[in-house]
């Protein structure tokens, strides 16, 4: 007896022991989770993939009902002001056929001469469409989630667009799904260029709805009103997608650029496969890449 | 109704995983595509919510080590690249902490004790997440978006807890002696 006697005070003891330091154990756990995603990025990445694939179902299941109930509500909106915005709408549309003239003139023309020239063409991109099942809406990332990945051909670096413009690039693809890094989070850097000048500069992101225009050669150089599009280097993005337009320049401080992309409706995206995957994509080619042939979508 | 019908093993189930599951619902729920402006404030800080209001109700049922691996999912589903996977794990285990250690102050007192401590733990909770954030991306982080979500969080709680709080603290037919803890008949915590 007096042998389990003292089993059990000392099994007493030790469930009393780890009661005690269950909390500094956890503290601790918590702690080695961070040292590992810090030592080990490789793994954690791997583990993102692998949440955002797990998570992806139950998330499109959210978005779907989510989705109906914003178009509902900005449908309610839209009803208040639909005269003046038929009006509107009827004006910018005689103004943009004249455009639509100019442009067909101009790409006919624009054709003739590279045939002069025998001009090469860059690679042509084809898109992969997609829908948006999640937001990274913390404090500290821009960015969301999509329905494709790897077995839809996305891979890593890849430009994300919108209908008006760049939205970001894909930072993470997962078998299903895939993470986008937009262009006003603290982490993106993009080459840009002025379309008016033509000169070189990087864009990057402060988690603000603003983004900064830095590296530029002369600031002075910058207007407002200047749209700035995508410069092509660094190979994964094709050139001339437009980012956003310079809302404040002149001062002698920071130039700062509102993006064309409105973050706060996206509902569907397209994946720009350009056919090289660049400098900025990790990795080697990807196995399963698309046959260049596809359809030119522009 | 026999005591291990088939009816009751399912209430039994439902209570204790239903913290769990409305834990995991919310930590999804954070990266829905919601548009709506104060709503979509409010998400990355609702796990947070739930942890502190069921450890108010039922810390048992909502134990460290789950904490520690929703957390963890949080992060690796909110996170970019470069942010530290683990931290709000660290702040929900610490708010499950702060919460049962100090049950006397908060559980059975008015409700604006409770609103206050949520506000305090929260605070800590959006500094822990912000300092571990900075430090790790190396980067002056603007705080600013982080206090906007934690001000609108703050006067959303009297809206969200008293639904949360409709979990019965215990099973009143059916307590086995060791859960019944030291709360009083008739005690309340909403």
């Amino acid at each position: 007896m007096a042998i389990r006697d003292d089993f059990e005070v000392a099994a007493s003891q030790v469930r009393q022991a780890v009661q005690r330091f269950a909390l500094a154990l956890l503290v601790v756990c918590a702690f080695a989770a961070m040292l590992i995603g810090k030592a080990d990025t490789v793994l954690v990445e791997n583990a993102r993939v692998l949440a955002l694939d797990l998570a992806s179902p139950a998330l499109e299941a959210i978005a779907r009902p989510v989705a109906v109930a914003n178009r509902t509500i900005a449908d309610l909106r839209e009803f208040a002001t639909l005269r003046e915005e038929n009006a509107r709408l009827r004006e910018e549309n005689t103004r943009l056929l004249a455009w639509q003239t100019a442009a067909r003139r101009l790409e006919n023309e624009n054709d003739r001469l590279r045939e002069l020239s025998q001009f090469r063409e860059g690679p042509e991109a084809s898109f992969i469409t997609s829908r948006i099942v999640g937001d990274s809406v913390s404090a500290y990332v821009r960015g969301a989630l999509l329905n494709v990945g790897r077995k839809a051909g996305v891979t890593s670096g890849q430009a994300v667009v919108t209908a008006e413009g760049l939205a970001g690039r894909i930072a993470e693809v997962g078998d299903n799904s895939a993470r986008v890094l937009f262009v006003t989070d603290v982490n993106s850097r993009l080459p840009v260029q002025i379309e008016r000048t033509r000169e070189r500069a990087i864009l990057a992101g402060d988690n603000s709805t603003l983004m900064r225009l830095t590296l530029v050669q002369t600031v002075q150089g910058v207007q407002r009103g200047d749209r700035i599009v995508t410069s092509g280097h660094g190979g994964s993005f094709p050139l001339g997608i437009p980012v956003g337009e310079v809302v404040q320049a002149g001062d002698g401080t920071s130039v700062k650029v509102r993006p064309f992309a409105d973050f706060s409706r996206l509902e569907f995206v397209r994946v720009v496969d350009y056919g090289v995957t660049g400098l900025v994509g990790s990795g080697g080619p990807p196995a399963t890449s698309l046959p260049p042939a596809g359809p030119r979508g522009r | 109704m026999r005591a291990d019908g088939l009816l009751a093993r399912l209430d039994h189930w439902g209570r204790l995983l239903l913290p769990g599951v409305v834990l995991l619902f919310f930590v999804l729920l954070t990266l829905a595509p919601l548009r709506v402006p104060y709503i979509s404030d409010i998400l990355p800080l609702l796990p947070a919510l739930t942890v502190f209001q069921f450890s108010l109700v039922t810390p048992e049922r909502l134990p460290g080590p789950l904490l520690l691996a929703m957390g963890v999912l949080l992060d690796l589903l909110l996170g970019g690249p470069g942010a530290p996977v683990g931290v709000s794990a660290l702040g929900f285990v610490l708010i499950r902490a702060a919460v049962v250690n100090n049950r006397r102050y908060l559980v059975g007192v008015p409700f604006l004790f409770q609103w206050i401590g949520f506000c305090l733990l929260t605070l800590g909770y959006v500094v822990i997440v912000w300092v571990f954030t900075a430090l790790f991306t190396w980067t002056n982080l603007d705080a600013g978006p982080a206090l906007a979500q934690y001000l609108v969080m703050v006067v959303a709680y009297p809206l969200l807890a008293p639904l949360l709080a409709r979990v019965r603290p215990r099973d009143p037919l059916n307590v086995p002696e060791s859960s019944r803890g030291t709360a009083q008949p008739g005690e309340t915590t909403s």
